[in-house]
């Protein structure tokens, strides 16, 4: 059935819609911090800035807080509403979604302690350049897929998930150069596995945004596409989106 | 290594998904409706209704008040002939044959096709007479079948335990839920194929609620069930069908699962997540 973008606003129970209304906010708000926090870890770790690294840590604490209330929340709508159809998407999305968006905050806090470690280390930066990369294109997704969850745009959602696939590819071309470097300069091997370590949590992070994504698509189409192919995600989007053109044209 | 994969000693290659999809062409259909039209009057009251309504399955009928689920439901037992003014045109085809064909015995479709109501109405006799009353009405005399009957008909009502002490005291002195049970084991004592429930919990506390609910899931495996109800998600619990009613017309009827979590037309999906129509 067609989705309402704002259809959770009209419900004759005012308290259900102020309800729903809350916990998409929370929802995009911690999205928002969590984009924050991914942002700060990358720019602390290109510009050895420890101050910012702290601020990114810091961050994760609230990312953590704002997990445990939007899942109050879900559990307390769940029990209080007994949501159906689009609602109860609704709830199973954000719910599976703050799950993904504190693991992505985990990953920041990773990324912020090699930060710090580096800084200290002071060692000379190689494979920046393949962060600097890789880092640009994860920050692009989150932010995407935070659009494509404040618009209900699942267009946009799976323009998102083929990005991942890029950042996967990206993230095998430069595991192959690294290689080389530490074969070429076995000193560099612990200061390149650092670097190593820190494309693997923005790889991971780009499979969470992946993830997001596919919440959207269910929570916008009832079809769960999770485990399914590129293709089979895009047929679904296709045909949700025709539908709604059908029923916007009647 | 072997093949099938187990843990905490579960087949884990056993668990699939979907095994309990439900798929029309795969029923038995016990009641077809087809292209039915009901006035009360001038007033069409049910604007060419087509359905099927398979066998061995709990289908439910939601809709807001004055949708006529009720009254199609008095349809299938010809309950809406005692209605003054009453008009029907199309058919319904019990097992093939049409219900409204000429020269159907009204009496004898009604025990193949049992109805309960909102309120239970126990009659003003025992427990035992209010189960044997059917078959004493089909002319059944021998009391070994009749006994054998009523605790048959009483345990599948899941009454049996809470009554087999005082079986001839007043059905009257019973508890609003085992009067509800009681009147559900006096339908189904004249082995009816279909049994029609309209609100069958509505005046019931949750507790009893629940028990009618088990009930009907108990009773699916022999009879044909069909529950008009106004809770939404007692409809969800205890159906594997469910048609969503709206103003005389069927909107969406499909499995109960698909219907509740991502229905198919706009209507339906504001009606199940109340939000204005």
């Amino acid at each position: 059935m067609e989705y309402e973008k704002d259809g959770y606003s009209t419900h004759i129970s005012q308290q259900f819609n102020k309800d729903l209304e809350q916990i998409r906010t929370e929802l995009l708000t911690m999205g928002g911090l969590v984009e924050r926090q991914v942002q700060d870890s990358i720019e602390a770790l290109l510009n050895g800035d420890s101050d910012l690294a702290e601020r990114s840590l810091r961050g994760d604490k609230q990312t953590n807080d704002m997990e445990l209330m939007i899942d109050e929340h879900c559990t307390r709508i769940i029990a209080r509403r007994q949501p159906a159809a689009s609602d109860l998407r609704m709830i199973m999305s954000i719910s599976r979604a703050v799950v993904d968006l504190e693991r992505m905050g985990d990953e920041a806090t990773r990324i912020s302690r090699q930060a710090i470690e580096l800084v200290k280390g002071g060692e000379s930066p190689r494979g920046y350049q393949e962060i600097r990369h890789i880092g640009n294109l994860v920050r692009v997704m989150i932010r995407d897929v935070l659009t494509a969850f404040a618009r209900s745009d699942i267009n946009l959602a799976y323009q998102v998930a083929k990005q991942d696939k890029a950042v996967d590819q990206e993230y095998r071309s430069a595991m192959r150069s690294l290689a080389t470097y530490m074969m070429e300069d076995p000193r560099s091997i612990s200061s390149v596995l650092n670097v190593i370590w820190v494309l693997r949590s923005l790889e991971r992070i780009g499979d969470h945004v992946c993830n997001l994504a596919e919440h959207l698509v269910y929570l916008v189409s009832g079809t769960d596409v999770r485990h399914q192919s590129l293709q089979e995600m895009r047929r679904t989007v296709r045909e949700e989106t025709e539908t709604q053109d059908d029923a916007d044209d009647a | 290594m072997t093949s099938n994969m187990k843990t905490h000693a579960i087949d884990i290659s056993s668990l699939k998904r979907d095994t309990r999809v439900l798929n029309m062409d795969d029923e038995e259909i016990t009641l077809k409706v087809n292209d039915l039209r009901l006035c009360y009057g001038d007033k069409e009251a049910l604007h060419g209704i087509n359905m099927q309504i398979p066998r061995n399955r709990v289908t439910a009928f939601i809709g807001p008040s004055g949708c006529g689920k009720s009254t199609l439901l008095r349809c299938f037992n010809r309950m809406n002939d005692l209605v003054d003014g009453c008009n029907i045109q199309g058919e319904i085809l019990l097992d093939d044959s049409n219900i409204y064909g000429r020269g159907v015995d009204v009496a004898e479709l009604r025990r193949r096709v049992g109805m309960v109501f909102q309120k239970p109405n126990p009659f003003p006799k025992s427990i035992y007479e209010n189960v044997a009353y059917g078959l004493r009405i089909q002319g059944v005399k021998k009391k070994r079948l009749i006994d054998d009957t009523v605790e048959w008909a009483l345990r599948s009502a899941a009454l049996w335990d809470e009554v087999k002490d005082r079986l001839h005291e007043s059905a009257l002195g019973m508890s609003g839920g085992q009067q509800q049970r009681l009147v559900i084991a006096r339908t189904i004592a004249v082995k009816p194929e279909v049994l029609l429930l309209d609100e069958p919990a509505s005046a019931l506390d949750p507790i009893s609620t629940l028990k009618i609910e088990e009930l009907i899931h108990a009773l699916k495996k022999d009879f044909t069930i069909a529950i008009v109800t106004h809770n939404m998600q007692q409809a969800a619990r205890v159906s594997d069908y469910t048609a969503f009613m709206y103003m005389g017309d069927l909107i969406e009827f499909g499995v109960t699962d698909t219907l509740f979590t991502n229905p198919v037309q706009k209507q339906t999906e504001d009606y199940i997540t109340g939000r204005y129509g």
